[in-house]
């Protein structure tokens, strides 16, 4: 199957947020008890109870006073996933057939490994030590419908579909690269950002931070390489040389 | 026949062995993703909790041998350079090596080895369990106890064959706690000379 993708577009975004109620709404989340920032984002951040939310960013601007910035934050359910990689129970973190990273909490552990996997900080836990993060409603998708945010979004700021499809009609109306395009081996969260990344709050080169990935490349098969060489050394040694038995030290006193 | 540990020593060296060994083939199902040990253990949920307590066992008991090796194993002289310098022998069963204490050079190195990383492993497990919170520390931790895991997966095979079939007789100490008189004057000759040396002065 093609992998899937939602395309985030924040220049079409109105800042409804409806795609936070549709997500909580599907997934059964409770709300989250929050106080007044000054701020129309709410809550701040991301948490065990909210998959997705819009972040709001005043930035200067040439023409108007200010710029308003809305950017859907989501897992990026990324190709190379770090919370995949580093996850030590097979099945709590799994890839469903249309790309998207998904949960299982009855076989999290709750070990919390994941959150220092992820390169965009989005893992929650949830009151019983849980994993809890979007997973791109697999269960709406894997029956042909599509995420509740994506269904809801009214501008067509968040919009799902086969990940190619998505790259090739942002190109048409002028988004050469799209961000996560390549990065992690290609995000199944696509922003079409105007300007650099980093204005709308997001790293310019993501990855997995290298304590992992050398963890990954050079640690993992060293626990068994250098288990079977030491095992293989002492067979070679019993081989060559033998026992050292006190009878060979009698012969060697004697001889 | 003389005594090289004492009943404790001996009991303790087996929780330290058994809980290690459990812990290792657990930590190798947490690698891996092996649903065999998972299963064994009743599941990766229940798995983690047995190697989290299974950790302070093994942490009690990494404790108690300070007791028993640390001084030892500290106390270098000119014939544990020699010893060094001929490979301990274990290359060539001609070679003759410098006389030994209680325990030979490379006993003392490992010892020191299983303490350093035995301790490297068990503190960044009880970061792992304690204090999940801390990203920042648990990157570290991560590292920690997979670089101590790689050290220790090397060096106790090589502890379990050199103290078994390597060299026959030894396997008893950790049974009986005992050798015979004769092996441990070839062995370790100055720790024979010691309690000799203290059974003239009493």
């Amino acid at each position: 199957m093609a992998r899937m993708a939602i395309l985030v577009s924040p220049e079409l975004c109105i800042g409804c947020r409806a795609c936070q109620v549709a997500c909580k709404s599907w997934n059964q989340l409770p709300g989250d008890k929050t106080t007044n920032h000054g701020s129309f984002e709410n809550p701040l951040d991301l948490t065990p109870h909210l998959y997705n939310k819009i972040h709001y960013l005043e930035v200067p601007a040439e023409k108007d006073p200010e710029r308003w910035l809305f950017v859907n934050q989501r897992c990026m359910h990324c190709d190379d996933a770090g919370c995949m990689k580093i996850c030590p129970s097979p099945g709590a973190l799994f890839r469903t057939k249309e790309g998207a990273v998904a949960t299982n909490k009855e076989k999290c552990i709750g070990c919390k490994l994941c959150v220092v996997g992820c390169p965009f900080n989005v893992p929650r836990y949830d009151e019983k030590d849980k994993i809890s993060k979007c997973h791109l409603c697999y269960d709406r998708i894997a029956n042909g419908l599509q995420p509740a945010c994506t269904k809801t979004c009214p501008t067509g700021a968040l919009k799902y579909g086969d990940r190619d499809g998505l790259i090739t009609s942002a190109q048409k109306i002028g988004y050469e690269k799209l961000y996560g395009q390549t990065d992690l081996g290609g995000l199944g969260a696509l922003y079409a950002f105007k300007d650099s990344p980093t204005l709308y709050g997001y790293k310019m080169k993501p990855g997995i931070p290298e304590s992992v990935v050398f963890w990954h490349k050079v640690l993992k098969p060293l626990t068994y390489i250098g288990l079977g060489g030491v095992v293989a050394a002492s067979v070679l040694h019993y081989v060559a040389f033998g026992p050292h038995k006190e009878s060979e030290e009698e012969e060697k006193k004697n001889g | 026949m003389i005594r090289k540990s004492n009943a404790f020593e001996i009991l303790n060296h087996w929780v330290l062995a058994i809980s290690c060994i459990v812990l290792a083939v657990q930590g190798y199902g947490f690698l891996f993703h092996i649903e065999g040990i998972g299963s064994f253990f009743g599941g990766f949920n229940s798995m983690r909790a047995l190697h989290n307590y299974l950790g302070i066992v093994f942490s009690v008991s990494l404790f108690f041998t300070l007791f028993f090796y640390l001084k030892e194993s500290l106390t270098f002289d000119a014939d544990d350079m020699r010893w060094i310098a001929v490979l301990g022998g274990y290359l060539s069963h001609k070679v003759k090596t410098p006389p030994m204490g209680k325990l030979n050079t490379g006993q003392k190195f490992f010892y020191l080895a299983v303490l350093i990383f035995g301790i490297g492993i068990a503190a960044s497990g009880f970061v792992f369990w304690l204090m999940p919170g801390d990203k920042q520390l648990v990157m570290y931790a991560h590292v920690v106890h997979n670089v101590c895991f790689v050290v220790l997966m090397m060096a106790i095979p090589a502890h379990i064959y050199l103290g078994s079939l390597a060299n026959p007789g030894t396997l008893r100490i950790m049974i009986y706690g005992t050798v015979p008189y004769t092996w441990a004057r070839k062995r370790h000759p100055k720790w024979i000379a010691e309690v000799e040396g203290e059974a003239h002065k009493t």
